[in-house]
């Protein structure tokens, strides 16, 4: 399969001597280990093919989110591989991180190094994220991290970091003033107690104040990550006299505690917000606990931006099914990133991510482009309801839409700045 | 009034969560005290039980919640009875340790096979209508559903109360859980009880799986979210103490959602600090009697034996050979990168912490669930020193080596006073402290875990950077360094067992009270073991960040507690090179079966994503056909052998410990 020699060789020789390591070692040690390995850098013309490691959390905290991730980047190279709108063929090699750090680096290195890889796409966690940024930048590979954080492309961003996944921040534009002018002013944030909820309470509760200034908080919670029990929360926030309570949190917590909060009658207090409430996996775990809650919404299947129906098209004959958003932002990493191969005319991270940055692109979202400054697709966002839908999963209605440009803060806000 | 009432909607919220907590901590509880099983896998029969009822009460429709209520804990119990008759059974005798290995294998089988059946995705329960939204009682609006969970969890409580008391089933069991020897005498056939014991816990465990699935989502992840709170309260309330594991659970319900909401700084921390306090003024629980711990039967533990097929001088020669070749090998054959610098250097540092892990539980007889403890911070102060201090490897790790020691000296004085089960639960307590607080401070990165900026270096204040240097054929300087800190790591514990301090130890794992009557400080000797063994984890944790480009909460996942507790069984307890052992054929068929992803062949692929299944038949066939461990490999096929052709006896039975 992909073992070719002169790509094993190559990438023995990449291993750690990425430029950072090189400089430190060249400054205080002399040069050891580079002898023999000039030679097998080559550009090429048209037709270079790519490999690309797909190392998605297959096992551990996220292994539901995972395999969708997944299948969207498969459909990716498929659609790459089989039309002549791209010259780059992609060929794939993949791993687990089994949402854990020193897990994910390894696979990493035995897709980089056994396997030779150069591209790699993943991860959804933000620690794993974060670890696989350093990877990227000391083996000069380019990397689409697939979690939401924004460090990863904030104060962690580095060049070869390309993310496609829209960060929390661009959600948090979305909800933050809606929020504040139509579901209530005297709020209620709880916040799974980590850097995830935290910066949902930080940045929503900042931009809830700019765009209404009656916004009062009145009362902030804070659970352990991954907690199943939430009574205690729930039956503060009936007992005070908010009106909104802002949810930061994901995933298995959020859908505890929706569920818990559905239970005791919650719902027909306050409104319930939270930026992730309109996933595909909460609604579909949820079911009709959900409706009548609010959230950010990322991607919806039936979006008619760009060339999404046809994306969700290929992907229902195929999973029968329908993407979410992860399934989106596989797919969409491995495309936007071969554009950049296209328009490089080589293989070679270092040439790509020269010209990737800024590079205007069709997408599911239309046209869209990594941002110059920190590698940030500019991806719209919505704020939306959930509303009844046909059979278990409940359907989302958008009210509102926030543009690519309005929704991503300036870089000098988030910490980042490649220029 | 407002007040009373809030406080009021919090204590029934901790007894409705206390509840689910004491099915599940009876089970357990009767399941140790009765048959010395310390069970994993408790925590996947809760999470089958919500599974089965998903789909029972799918296929049977309207009403289905009820019918689910019944059949899916039957089915389980059913389920719990096939692993009893043909996992459990074939251990008895041995020490409850073995179980560990065993049921860990079971917990990933059970998940993968869950993912398998059910797919990764959550799902939720419909509620039947009369048990959703609120109910007026008094004036006082709560929670239905809670109403019923609490009904549900107080009629099998006393139903089982009753069974214990009231039958004649149960007077065997409560008397086979005091002294099974007396119950054997009697001429009670013991053994055909317990496959309905253990079927009976999995039944109580998957009732409460039922349960929690209409107030929570069911994932595959639910049973490993429950397992250590349930453990706490069998430890808290006395192993095998019916009566302390209902009180114990309905307190840490209670406990657990009132600090949530008076003292939220505190969540997450309480119910460990609880577990020590109350550990440290009654060392065997609330309700147990200390005369059962007294009456430990043990079971053996299966040490290696020193002589065998090898002796001595060829296994020293075959020691020093093996680690020449790891050596100059990588130099002179041109191995892939991947091989050398991470799996082989993943492999010394797990290697270097099963090997300080043995040094007190294969030879002081202290089985550490926390170790990771040691491991973790380790690799934090690494980090931290790194990053904030000086670059300098050299001093990070000597940093690492100190507070961990430091740590382990604290953890040791506290710990040590408690033995058995409840030493390693408190073990376990503190490594949870740990892994709660890293979380709560800005320094530690929280949940973020620290990557950016840590580039430690060969030199005192600079230097080359450590991944930087590679010498001939891509080799690493690093691994060299991970080669030797296994070495060394290695002979000084080989040097502290030859010494007069490591026949003290062995003395004390043989029989404590004798040693102690022969005049010796026997907490002073295994708090000195634990304080280097403490010294030697964090080293192989600093190592760890090292290899990893950063720290992050995982590093103290209890997990990994577990993992090096299995690679140690697997390799040989009581041997020092057979634990590094089962770490290095641990690590390498880990990344055989992840690696089949990428094989090309279906059948292949199909195996590399059941790779934690995989991984989890290995350990139960193991434990079954292999009980002493992969160092005892060569002798136990001589004997097969030796067996067949008709000659020779098997292999001595109290075999001395060696190196």
């Amino acid at each position: 399969m992909v073992d070719n020699d002169t790509e094993e060789n190559r990438n023995h020789c990449r291993s750690r001597s990425g430029r950072r390591a090189f400089l430190a070692a060249a400054g205080a040690a002399g040069v050891t280990g580079l002898s023999g390995c000039l030679g097998s850098i080559g550009g090429g013309g048209g037709g270079n093919t790519v490999t690309y490691g797909l190392l998605n959390p297959m096992s551990g905290a996220y292994s539901s989110l995972g395999p969708n991730q997944r299948r969207g980047a498969e459909l990716a190279v498929e659609h790459i591989n089989d039309s002549d709108a791209f010259d780059t063929q992609v060929e794939t090699v993949t791993g687990d991180t089994q949402t854990d750090s020193t897990a994910a680096v390894q696979e990493a290195e035995r897709l980089v190094n056994r396997n030779g890889a150069t591209y790699l796409f993943g991860a959804i966690s933000s620690s794993v994220a974060l670890a696989l940024n350093e990877f990227a930048a000391e083996q000069e590979i380019v990397y689409n991290p697939g979690g939401a954080a924004v460090p990863i492309t904030g104060e962690a961003c580095n060049e070869f970091v390309f993310r496609t996944e829209t960060n929390t921040a661009q959600i948090a534009e979305a909800v933050s003033a809606y929020t504040a002018n139509n579901l209530g002013t005297r709020v209620w944030f709880h916040i799974a107690d980590y850097a995830y909820g935290e910066s949902v309470l930080n940045r929503v509760r900042s931009r809830m104040q700019d765009a209404n200034g009656n916004v009062e908080v009145v009362g902030t919670s804070r659970s352990q990550l991954g907690a199943s029990n939430y009574d205690s929360f729930i039956s503060e926030i009936a007992n005070s006299d908010a009106e909104v309570a802002v949810l930061g949190m994901t995933g298995g917590d959020l859908i505890n505690f929706v569920s818990q909060a559905d239970g005791q009658g919650l719902k027909d207090q306050v409104n319930i917000m939270s930026p992730t409430m309109t996933f595909q996996t909460v609604r579909g775990a949820l079911g009709d606990a959900a409706v009548g809650t609010y959230g950010g919404v990322r991607y919806l299947p039936k979006l008619t931006t760009g060339d999404n129906q046809q994306f969700v098209e290929a992907y229902r004959s195929q999973h029968d099914e329908d993407p979410d958003n992860f399934a989106r932002v596989g797919y969409e990493s491995l495309r936007m990133t071969v554009r950049g191969v296209d328009a490089a005319g080589s293989a070679e991270p270092t040439d790509v991510v020269e010209q990737l940055p800024g590079m205007e692109m069709d997408t599911i979202f239309g046209p869209n482009r990594f941002r110059d400054c920190d590698h940030q697709a500019t991806n719209p966002t919505w704020m939306g309801e959930v509303v009844e839908g046909n059979g278990n999963l409940p359907g989302v209605e958008t009210l509102q839409k926030v543009e690519g440009t309005d929704a991503l803060p300036p870089c000098s806000e988030l910490g980042c700045d490649l220029g | 009034m407002a007040a009373a009432g809030a406080l009021f909607d919090q204590v029934l919220n901790g007894l409705t969560i206390g509840m689910v907590y004491v099915l599940l901590a009876a089970g357990l509880s009767i399941v140790f005290g009765v048959m010395d099983v310390i069970n994993f896998a408790h925590g996947e029969f809760f999470a089958l039980g919500a599974y089965f009822a998903l789909s029972v009460a799918i296929a049977t429709g309207p009403g289905g919640f009820w019918v689910a209520l019944l059949v899916a804990p039957l089915l389980v119990a059913v389920v719990g009875a096939g692993v009893e008759r043909f996992t459990v059974r074939p251990l008895y005798g041995r020490n409850p340790l073995y179980h560990i290995l065993l049921t860990f294998g079971l917990v990933l089988v059970i998940k993968d096979v869950v993912e398998l059946v059910w797919g990764p995705q959550p799902y939720q329960f419909a509620k039947p209508p009369v048990l959703r939204g609120t109910v007026e009682i008094l004036g006082y609006g709560y929670s239905v559903y809670s109403y019923f969970v609490v009904g549900v969890g107080l009629l099998i409580a006393v139903g089982t109360w009753l069974a214990l008391t009231r039958t004649k089933y149960g007077l065997i069991i409560r008397a086979g859980s005091m002294d099974r020897g007396m119950v054997r005498n009697l001429g009670i056939d013991v053994d055909r009880y317990y496959t309905l014991v253990f079927a009976f816990g999995a039944l109580l465990a998957a009732v409460g799986g039922v349960v929690i699935a209409g107030r929570q989502s069911v994932s595959p992840g639910m049973g490993d979210s429950v397992i250590i709170p349930a453990f706490i309260i069998v430890v808290l309330g006395g192993l095998g103490s019916f009566r302390g594991a209902v009180v114990g659970g309905l307190a840490v319900g209670v406990v657990q959602t009132l600090v949530r909401s008076y003292v939220p700084v505190l969540e997450g921390l309480v119910v460990f600090l609880l577990m020590i306090v109350v550990l440290l003024v009654r060392p065997q629980g609330l309700f147990g009697n200390p005369e059962w711990a007294g009456a430990d039967e043990g079971g053996d533990l299966l040490t290696v034996s020193g002589g065998g097929v090898f002796d001595s001088t060829l296994r020293r020669r075959a020691g020093a050979a093996l680690v020449a070749a790891f050596a100059v090998v990588p130099l002179l054959v041109g191995l892939p990168s991947y091989y050398v610098n991470t799996l082989a250097v993943s492999i010394f540092v797990w290697a270097l912490f099963a090997l300080s892990l043995d040094l007190v539980m294969g030879y002081a007889g202290l089985v550490s669930l926390g170790h990771v403890l040691f491991y973790g911070v380790g690799a934090y102060a690494t980090v931290l020193v790194v990053v904030n201090l000086v670059p300098s490897l050299w001093v990070a790790l000597a940093v690492a080596i100190a507070v961990c020691t430091a740590v382990a000296w604290v953890v040791g004085h506290l710990s040590i006073r408690v033995s058995g089960v409840y030493f390693s639960m408190i073990t376990l307590a503190f490594a949870e402290l740990f892994h709660s607080a890293v979380y709560k401070f800005g320094w530690t990165g929280g949940s973020d875990g620290i990557f950016g900026g840590f580039d430690p270096t060969y030199g005192l204040v600079g230097g080359p950077a450590v991944r930087s240097i590679e010498l001939v054929g891509d080799v690493e300087l690093f691994y060299y360094v991970a080669l030797a800190a296994a070495v060394g790591g290695y002979l000084l514990a080989r040097r502290l067992i030859r010494a007069p301090f490591g026949s003290v130890l062995q003395a004390i794992r043989e029989s404590e009270d004798r040693t102690a009557f022969v005049g010796y400080d026997v907490t002073a000797y295994k708090r000195r073991a634990f304080v280097v063994s403490g010294g030697l984890a964090g080293l192989a944790g600093g190592l760890s960040a090292t290899l990893t480009g950063g720290v992050a909460p995982e590093f103290l996942a209890w997990i990994l507690s577990g993992e090096v507790i299995v690679m140690t069984i697997l390799g040989g307890m009581g041997t020092l090179y057979g634990p590094m052992l089962g770490a290095g054929v641990y690590l390498v068929v880990k990344d055989v079966l992840l690696s089949l992803t990428n094989a090309g062949s279906p059948l292949l692929v199909a195996l590399g994503e059941f790779w934690q299944g995989a991984l989890g038949l290995l350990f139960v066939a193991f434990v079954i056909f292999v009980p002493e461990g992969l160092v005892s490999l060569p002798e136990t096929v001589a004997s097969r052998i030796d067996r067949r052709s008709g000659g020779g006896e098997t292999i001595a039975e109290d075999a001395e410990v060696s190196d």
